[in-house]
Parts: C-alpha cells; structure tokens; sequence
C-alpha cells in the first residue's frame, strides 16, 4: 500500500473540509492533535477512480483555468498584500474549493432534471486582514447543473468566472489576453456581526507560471502530486470595507491554481505553505510537508519543496537540497503552538530570511480550521506575501 | 416502641383484610380504576408533548421562513436569484408522501450546504457523514419509532407509491415521528418536485426580498404545542374527572374498613400503642395499598393510552397538523408523577379516616357506628360547602362573561369543577331530604316507611357512591350533547360550505389558465369558482387590536355559493352581506372575530404586497377545525392586491351529470393536463374525510366518559357489598317478625333505584348545564367557535335508564345473597347481638 499512496501539499484545504465537517455529528472536527493519526482534512485519501496528476500531462490555457471535475480536489486560490492611502498593510483572501464527492462515472455531469443531484460540492473562503481583526467568511454549495441558467457556484472558462453565491473572481481580459491578465474579484461577508468585504481588480504584469515539472508539482518522494500553476504578478487597486467603511487600496497578489486527486499520506499530517513577492521582483513559493519524508526511505522527516520565479517569470524548481525551512519562533494561536517567525534560505540564490507573521491572530475558524495570514520578509531579500499552515 | 410491636400491630391491622377480602379487592379496585385512567390520559400528553418539544426544536421550527404570497412553491429561480445576490437562505422542499402501504409521511428534503449552522439540524442527532447524506443512495433521518414501523428488519425497502424507494434509514432520536428528512436531491426524487417549496433563513439575518415573498419570523410560526394546549387539556380535564370518581370510591371503601375496625383500633389504643403510631400505621397502610394501586393503575394507563393513542395522534394531525407518535415516549416524570398523583388521592381519600383514628376515643366502646350520629350535622356542613362551590362557580361565571372568550380556558374548566362539586356535594342532603319526605307521605304503608327510614341511614355511606354516579352521569350527558351537537352543525356547515361538486387544485399559475379555459368549456361544468389564498398581517388597529398574522381566501361570490355558506353574524340579512363583500367588503371568520373581537361593521386593516388594504367587514361566519383566524375577500381583490393566481377551483356540476360526472372530469383532466391523482377531489370524499376525523376525535372523549361511568357503577356495586353484612343485622328483625325474604328483597332494590332516580334526575340539569359550560366556554376559548348547544332527550333517557340500570345491576348481587341466605344464619344475626 505505501509506495502508491501519496500525500499532498498545502492548499487543499478545500477538499476534504467538507467531508469532515461532515464529521460523524455535524461538530466542527476535533481539534487534529486529537486526530494525530490522520491526514489534514482527510487529503490522504487514495485516488481511485479519479482521474490522476501525472507528470507531462500538458496545461492548455484558457481550458485549465476551467474545472477538472474529474479530479477529486481542485481550487483557485487568490491571496493579496494591500495598503491603504495611510500605509496600513492589510491582507485579503478569496479562496473557491471544489471538491468531487464520486469518481467520474458514477454520476453524470450532464444537465438533468434532477439540478439538485450532483457529485460536486463547493466552499468558498473569504478574509480580510488589518492589523487590529482579522475577518473571515464561508459558504458552501452544491454543483448543480442548469443548462439555462447560472447555478449557484461554479466556474466558467469563456469568459472566465468564477463564483460561490455573490462572491466572485471574473476576468476582464480583452479577446487576445489570457484570461487571468485582468480580473476583478468581489467578496462581502459577516464575521461575528461586522460586515466586511472587498471589491479589488488585478492586472497581472507577468506570465503565468508552472511550477515543478512543466505544472506537474511532485508532492512526496513516492511521485505522487499535483498540476499547479500561478499568476504571481498581480498589481492590485481597489478598496475595501468594513462596516460599510470603504478605504481605497493598492498592493500585489498572487493566484494559485491546482486541482489533484491524491492527497497528504497516511504519516502527512499538515502544511506549511509559503508565496512571497520580495522587493526585487522574485517571487518564491515554498511548501513543507510535515511527514512523509524526503525520500520513500525516510518517512518521518518533511517533504520540503519550492519555486524560484524571476522577474520576467522563469521559473526554477527548488527541492529539499536547494530550500531549507526552519521555524524560529512559536506563538500560541486558538489553543495551538503555532510557528509564527520562519527562517527560510536558498544558499544557491544567497537568500537568507525572516518571515514573520504579521499578527499572530490569523486564525481561520472555519468548518476545518487552519492559519491563513499576511508575512513580512526581511533579511537578505525584504519584502512580503502570505503563509499558510494547517494541522496544527 | 420496638419494631417487633409495631410489626405485630400493623399485622393485626392487616388482617382485617384478610377476613374482609372484598374491602381490600374494592380499595384496590377503585384506586387502579383511578390511576389507570387519569394516567392513561397523562401518557397521551406526555407522549404529545415529547413529539411537539420534537418538533420545535427542528430546525425549521427555529428558522424564519420565506413564502411566497400565494402560497405556491417558492421555485428553484427565486432561490437562485437571491443566493447570487447574497441573500444566505436555505431551500427546503417539502411534501407528502404515500408509501406502497398506504401510510401517508412527510418529507423535508434540505440543503445541508446552506442551512443556517447554529440551527437545530446538527442537534438532530445523527452519526454518517455529509458525503453519505448528499450522495446516492443518499440517507432518511428519522425517528426512532417511525423508523422501526417502516424498517422492521435491516432487508425492509419502504417504496413511495410512485415507485421510488426511501433511501436508507438513519435514526435521529431527536426528529418528531412520521417526519423524513432527507437531501433535496433524494427528496425531489420521491415527490417528483423540483423547486424548493419555501426558504428558510436565520433570524437576526436581514435578507432583501422581491416582492413576491414574506417572511414569517419564527416565533410567529404557530408551534404545535401552544396550538394544541387545549386539546390536551381537555383531555386532562377528563382524566382529572375519573380520578376523582376513582376517589371517591376509595373514599368510601375506606371509611367502611375504619369503621368496621373501630373495635381493632381500640383494643390497640388499649394495649399501649400510641395513637401516633397508630395514625403512622394506617398512613404505612395507605401508602402500601397505593402503591399497588397506583402501580397496578400505571401500567393499565400505558395500555389504555395505546389504545387511544392512535385516534389521538390522528385527530391532532387532521386538526392542527401536529404530528405526534403512535408510539408512547413516557419520560420519568410521568411515572413518578403518576404514583404522586395516586399516593395524594389516598393520603386525601384517606384523610378522614386518619383524622377520626387520631381522635378515637378509647372509653367510648359502646358506639360502634360512631359517626352516624354525625351524619346530620355532615349533612348540613355539605350542604353549605355544596353552595359555596356553587356561589364560587356563579362567581367565575360572572368573570368568565367579562374576560375575552378566547382567555378563559382554564378558568373555565375551574368553573365547571366547581359547579361539579357543589352538586356532589348537594346531593346527599337532598338525597335526605327526599327520603325524609317520602316516609312521612307513606305513614300508611309500613314497609314503606321503614325503607325510607332505613335508607336514611344507609345513606352516610350509599351517598359517596352516588355522588359519584351523579358526576358520571353528568359528565356523560354534558360531552354527549356537546358531541351531538357538533355532529348536527358540524354535517350542516360542511354541506352548506362545500357548494362544488368537485375541487381541483392548481399546480401553477399557466396551468391554472389553461385549466380555467378549458373546464368552461366543458358541457358538464355548470359554474367555476376560483380560490386563491394568502398570507398576510392583520394591522393593529388605533390601540384596538394587536397586529396578527392571518391567512386571506379569496372566494368567488357565485349565486350557488352565497346561497348556502354559512354565516352566523351579519348587519342586516346574509343578502345584503353577501352584496356588500361582493362590492367589496370582507368576512372573517369566528375564530378571528372571537380572538380579535372584530365583528360586522367594524373596519380591518391588511398589509398587502400592493399597500396596506383597509376593508368593512360584512359579516362573520363559522369555521370549524380551523385553528387560525382568516379574512375572506372575493378572489379578484385577493389576485389582484396579494398578487396571487388562483390555487384551486371550485367546480359545480351541470344538473344531472353530478352523479357520473365526477370520475370522468377527472378521467378527462387527468388525461389532458396531467396533474396527479390528489389534485381532483370529489367533495363527497372531502365530506366523509372531515367527519371521520370529528368522530374520531370525540370517540376519545366518549370512550373516557363511558369508562368514568363504569368506575361510578363500580363505586356503587363496591359499597353496596361492603356493607351486605351489616345489612343482614337490620334486616334480620324485620324477617324475624313476619316479612318474607321476597318483599325484603325487592325493598331493597326500591330502594336503591329511588336513590338512583333522584341522583339521576339531579344528573340531567347538571349535565345540560355542563353542556353549556362546554360549548359557550370550553369550545371558544379551547378551539375558537362556539356551537348551538343541542338537547337530546332520547340520550337524556338513555343516560338515565343505564344510571338505573347500573344501580339495579349493582343492587342486585346483594339482593342475591340475601335471597340466598338462610333462615338459620339471620337467626344468628340475634346471636351475636
């Protein structure tokens, strides 16, 4: 069984939330130290009859911004570095997970009249940072399939959308751009009575990016992984609003997209998920399993994986050779011992930094909860991005 | 003093029984008949109420809900439009459903996606995960006991009559019975809907609606439990009556061992056991046989209430659509509370006994039948508890007459309790008087005159068991004319209300178009008459009335229909009503003019989706079983001011074609327009539905009452044996100077039917009384219309004939013995004297 089993990286928190939630008792999951032995959000299940990530399996554009029902997990994954007109560094998230809850065939994906059968479900996360709150929505949907009409969540490729009831990332390309050249997204929600949300359009002033091998990210020393690619180089205005405060904004984004079927294995019990524009232009995104080892040989040590991306947006897969990530400092966040300040160096690049969380309150208590927040770099190459961790 | 002493005197005080095991049988006798029935009764609430507490705590019954105004399905477009405009509703898709079987179940299909988290759904137990709920074969919740009816065994596959099988069952205690609760998805499937049939939103969340929908907070959703307060206390009202019947007869079965133990309870006095320890025996004695009692009456209570249940459970679907299950659910309390209930009612039954033991005196040896010479003095205090029961009663009633009719439940059950008790309590005093009467009439005829005086001393103990009867008989007669006379109106207004020969509901506004164009069309449909519903506000009037929600109909004012719907109060004559709604104005119906205190001429304010409507009322009429107040307006104002199309039609038959017409409309409608078996009704079938459901829910009250008539007869035939033996002492002399055992007999048997009679006779003027305490107060407050109140004499005769018959039954068994005794055995009698 091991050696085909797999696990995953970050992201997913889409995924198997839903499932959990689930949970026996419609609770919110047991806090996961008191589930030690499985995998975050249940992302190690085995693929099945699911369509699998392979590598040189070829991304077309726009096609893959579409979905990939076929595959069990999937999400588009946007997260910002804003600011203020007074300099305040603020932080939005707008997150869209899909998630397969049968394998291709056993149900039909074409419109019927049954539009409340579907084997596709849908959840959506939305969050807005300041330095004082950190404010955090979430909805839920099934796919439906309504041959006349918009449903209730879903994705379209031409012209691209994609949305969750009201929340929704939209492209405003011109015929001959990509699609993700220019967008707009959108989010309102409530979080303990206060309103918030945000209205931000994102030009992109790079190319997209395929990390890993050609858009094939290997996630363990097994082979198993994921297709992912990003648009790192979204330049931001906009504004946001808090309590029907609007406040104009400007700052950088960074768009994931990756879509698998096989998750974290059975020893992967977390993430820790690193994008960062630093002030020179690179972009890097890093990750680190934690478990499942380096090599098949090694299962208790992390699996730690990244992606140098230029400028100009050549992009140089970094391994666990080339990227080392060490956490410095813990802060104890919602009952958890939570890594807040991160030393992370690529000696070949000569980069040696510090990432530290802005606020260490950046909990995301959601159905399954997980750390989603702004970082600031310093060290060698200054600058900022967002980090992520989960299973903590 | 030592245990060992008391042990032995307790065991001398026992063995009374065991010398007298007709007393003990009687005592335990009376006490089960008592704790059976009131506890019988007790298990139907408790049962209820655990099915309402069920039911309010689904989720549905914490979440405001969003309708549309004409009470059509809300649509899967409306709920889009608003989920992508952000708007957090939730759709549920409900309907009924008829299994392969025929048992009839409803069905909520939600979205768990959507619902509101904080909502009871997650409380409503359950140990699968969402991907088991949402996915094929998908999952039924249900409840515990609705689920071990439907799935007797692991390979049982319950089928909707459409052929599609339930999916597989999951028990969530915490669901109300005979409730499905599945995904949308699988719930489409089984009701073959598509649309959700309402939204269901959280409460403090402000959603913008269009125009087309309301919403309905849920703390206006009328939960069952409130609307069927009254019918459980009614039912509680007639378990309490039993009980005290039970009482009395334990009352009496008491008193007769006392006495008879006077001597017993001397000697112990005598031998040094203290009259403390005394009372403290006899308490330790009444407790012991309560606990039998009680224990025995418990569990004849679970069986009885089985028993009912069903009728119960149907009757408060049909009436209030609250479910309830076939199944009793008895929590602790009610077993505890039962045996609380039983102990108090001995401890009380027994009180006087206990009282004249404690004050026994230990010198006075010679007067055994101490308290007969008291019963002179008894009598007179009865007869002035019996007025000052009646004054309080008057008193109420007077109250009541000012009070609001729809206040005065409980106040009014009070009043009938007390007219109840200063009745019972009148009758022995005249019960004397008429015997005191009679033996100075019949100076002349010896043996008449003895058997009054005789019977005027019987009667300290004759009279608890037939007050007892008197109570019966009256509640017997009272609920019978209610009962009958709901029956008469009822089967009135039900022939004058539904004037069409057929309904036919709508599924949708194009259909119902198409429908009306092509049933005029038809040669044999003489007349269509729309209907239409909504929902709206009744507005506060300045200061007058508080704001309420009500439903609006919308009826057609066609010649055939104004002809004959019924109304009870109007301006001037129901012509000119009926000229006045069609020109505009409105009715309401009872329960709202009750409620509201609105009546003809006054004017009613209604908010409306085109503004606030204000309208003259015409006219009030009955709307029996309905427990909701409604306005009338005529179906074009409804359509046009709540923006709704008609939801079903009315459909009058040409002459001649009633009889054969009916199934081939609806052959042909079915035929052309496709809508489902249910959407056709023939009134007729409506007719027998809505009297099966009355009878079935006054068989309950009439069962109760004959069986509380049977504990009274009980309470007869119990007293009279216990003192069969004292009997034979007085009878004795009269045989030893010349009078045969045959006209001894047969004087008692006078005697008892007289004593019958006069309780009898005391019973129709209480009950007619009852009757109208029934009706005027009961009804209106209890379910909102007041009835005509009806006499039967014919039942009136019945009653009384079976009060006599109950006596003579019970009279006879001694009147046996006595014939059987020997002369040997009554010349014994002067032995032991």
């Amino acid at each position: 069984m091991t050696s085909t089993f797999r696990r995953l990286r970050w992201l997913a928190l889409g995924a198997g939330l839903l499932l959990l939630i689930a949970l026996a008792t419609w609770q919110l999951a047991p806090p996961p130290h008191e589930r030690s032995s499985e995998s975050f959000a249940g992302l190690g299940e085995a693929a099945g009859d699911y369509a699998q990530a392979r590598p040189g399996t070829p991304l077309a554009f726009p096609a893959d911004h579409g979905p990939h029902p076929d595959y069990r997990i999937e999400w588009w994954y946007l997260t910002a570095n804003l600011e203020d007109e007074a300099g305040t560094p603020l932080g939005i998230q707008w997150t869209l997970f899909r998630q397969a809850l049968a394998p291709p065939g056993a149900r039909s994906d074409e419109p019927t009249d049954a539009p409340w059968a579907s084997r596709q479900l849908w959840m959506a996360h939305a969050a807005l940072s300041t330095p004082q709150q950190h404010l955090v929505g979430e909805r839920f949907a099934r796919g439906m399939s309504l041959p006349e009409r918009r449903a209730q969540a879903g994705v379209t490729v031409s012209p691209f959308t994609a949305w969750l009831d009201h929340w929704q990332l939209e492209s405003l390309a011109g015929e001959s751009e990509d699609a993700f050249d220019h967008l707009r997204v959108s989010a309102q929600a409530e979080d303990a009575g206060q309103s918030f949300g945000y209205r931000l359009e994102l030009e992109a002033e790079g190319p997209l990016v395929r990390h890993g091998d050609d858009g094939f990210s290997q996630k363990s020393a097994d082979g198993q992984g994921s297709l992912y690619y990003s648009q790192p180089f979204f330049q931001v205005s906009g504004e946001i609003e808090i309590d029907g405060e609007t406040r104009p904004v400007t700052g950088q984004a960074w768009l994931d997209r990756e879509w698998s079927s096989q998750l974290l294995g059975a020893n992967q019990h977390g993430w820790d998920w690193f994008s960062l524009h630093l002030d020179d232009g690179t972009k890097l995104m890093a990750f680190r399993l934690r478990g499942g080892g380096q090599s098949s040989d090694d299962p208790s040590g992390h699996y730690v994986s990244g992606s140098w991306i230029t400028p100009e947006g050549e992009l140089t897969a970094l391994d666990g050779d080339m990227l080392h990530l060490e956490p410095l400092e813990r802060r104890e966040v919602a009952g958890r011992q939570v890594p807040t300040r991160w030393q992370l160096t690529v000696p070949e690049r000569g980069l040696d930094i510090e990432v530290t969380a802005r606020q260490a309150e950046r909990w995301m208590d959601t159905a399954f909860p997980y750390w989603e927040g702004d970082v600031s770099v310093t060290g060698s190459h200054p600058g900022q991005g967002y980090l992520e961790m989960t299973g903590y | 003093m030592r245990m060992a002493a008391l042990g032995v005197a307790l065991t001398a005080l026992l063995s009374h029984y065991r010398r007298h095991p007709g007393q003990l049988a009687m005592l335990l006798l009376g006490l089960w008949v008592a704790s059976a029935l009131w506890s019988g009764v007790q298990a139907i609430n408790a049962s209820a109420r655990d099915s309402y507490a069920r039911a309010e705590s689904l989720f549905s019954a914490q979440l405001d809900r969003i309708e549309r105004r004409d009470g059509q399905p809300v649509g899967l477009d409306a709920y889009l439009d608003l989920r992508l405009t952000g708007q957090p509703v939730s759709p549920v898709l409900e309907g009924r459903i008829t299994l392969s079987d025929g048992s009839r179940l409803d069905v909520t299909g939600i979205d768990p996606l959507t619902l509101p988290l904080d909502s009871g759904f997650r409380t409503a137990g359950g140990d699968q995960s969402l991907t088991q709920f949402l996915q094929p074969p998908y999952l039924t919740r249900v409840a515990p006991e609705t689920h071990a009816r439907l799935w007797p065994s692991d390979e049982s596959t319950p089928t909707a009559d459409n052929g599609t099988p339930l999916p597989p069952p999951q028990v969530a205690s915490e669901l109300p019975p005979d409730l499905l609760i599945m995904d949308i998805a699988a719930a489409q499937a089984l009701l073959g809907r598509s649309g959700p049939s309402h939204l269901l939103v959280a409460p403090d969340t402000e959603v913008a609606l269009p125009e087309g929908l309301r919403r309905t907070q849920a703390v206006n959703l009328a939960a069952p439990g409130q609307l069927t307060d009254s019918f459980h206390l009614n039912l509680t009202a007639m378990g309490l009556l039993a009980l005290v019947v039970g009482l009395l007869i334990v009352h009496a079965a008491l008193s007769l061992t006392l006495e008879q133990r006077l001597g017993l309870l001397r000697t112990l006095r005598a031998l040094g056991v203290s009259g403390r320890a005394l009372v403290g025996l006899l308490v330790g004695e009444l407790l012991l046989l309560g606990l039998l009692g009680g224990g025995l009456g418990l569990l004849s209570g679970v069986w009885l209430a089985k028993w009912l249940l069903p009728d119960v459970a149907a009757s408060l679907d049909a009436l209030y659509d609250a479910r309830v299950g076939q199944a009793l659910a008895l929590p602790g309390y009610y077993w505890l509370g039962g045996l609380a209930v039983t102990f108090g009612g001995v401890i009380t039954a027994g009180f006087g006994t206990l009282w004249r033991a404690a004050r026994l005196d230990v010198l006075s040896l010679g007067r055994a039948q101490a308290w007969r010479g008291q019963f002179q003095r008894q009598l007179k205090r009865m007869a002035i508890a019996g007025t000052l029961a009646w004054l309080v009663a008057l008193g109420l009633w007077g109250w009541l007459s000012q009070l609001p009719p729809a206040e005065g439940l409980a106040l009014g059950f009070t009043m009938i309790a007390a007219l109840l008790l200063g009745s019972a309590l009148w009758l022995p005093p005249l019960l004397a008087c008429v015997a005191s009467g009679v033996e100075r009439a019949l100076r002349h005829r010896p043996l008449a005159q003895w058997a009054s005086a005789d019977l005027q001393l019987q009667l300290p103990r004759l009279s608890v068991a037939m007050m007892a009867l008197l109570l019966a008989l009256s509640a017997n007669l009272g609920v019978g004319s209610m009962v009958g006379g709901f029956r008469l109106t009822f089967l009135d207004w039900l022939d004058q209300r539904l004037v069409a020969d057929v309904y036919l509901s709508v599924p949708d506004r194009d259909t119902g178009e198409d429908l009306a164009e092509w049933l005029v069309a038809q040669p044999e449909v003489a007349a269509l008459l729309p209907r239409s519903r909504a929902e709206t506000t009744l507005n506060a009037a300045k200061g007058q009335i508080p704001s309420r929600e009500v439903a609006v109909y919308g009826i057609t004012p066609h010649p055939s229909l104004t002809a004959h719907w019924p109304l009870k109060a109007q301006l001037d004559t129901p012509e000119t009503a009926w000229d006045a709604f069609t020109a505009g104005d409105a009715l309401i119906n009872e329960q709202l003019a009750l409620a509201s205190g609105l009546a003809p001429g006054d004017r009613l304010e209604l908010a409306s989706p085109t503004g606030p409507i204000e309208r003259r009322i015409a006219a009030v009429y009955p709307d029996y079983g309905n427990p909701r107040g409604e306005v009338t307006l005529t179906q074009a104002d409804v359509s046009q001011r709540f923006r709704t199309a008609p939801d079903s039609f009315g459909i009058i038959l040409a002459e001649g074609s009633a009889a054969t017409g009916v199934d081939t409309l609806r052959e042909r409608i079915n035929q052309r327009f496709g809508l489902g078996r249910d959407s056709v009704i023939d009134q007729r079938d409506l007719k027998t539905q809505a009297t099966t459901l009355f009878e079935r829910t006054f068989a309950i009250t009439r069962a109760l009452t004959v069986l509380t008539l049977g504990v009274a007869g009980l309470a007869l035939l119990t007293s009279l044996l216990a003192q069969t033996a004292q009997r034979r002492a007085q009878l004795a002399p009269l045989w030893a100077i010349g009078v045969a055992r045959r006209p001894l007999v047969a004087t008692g048997l006078f005697q008892l039917g007289g004593a019958a009679c006069v309780t009898a006779l005391l019973a129709v003027p209480l009950g007619i009384a009852l009757a109208g305490c029934l009706v005027a107060i009961i009804n209106v407050a209890a379910f909102g219309w007041r009835l005509p109140l009806h006499v039967f004499p014919g039942q009136i005769a019945a009653t009384l004939g079976l009060a006599l018959g109950a006596a003579l039954l019970a009279a006879l068994w001694p009147a046996w013995r006595l014939w059987r005794t020997s002369p040997r055995e009554l010349l014994t009698e002067f032995d032991t004297q």
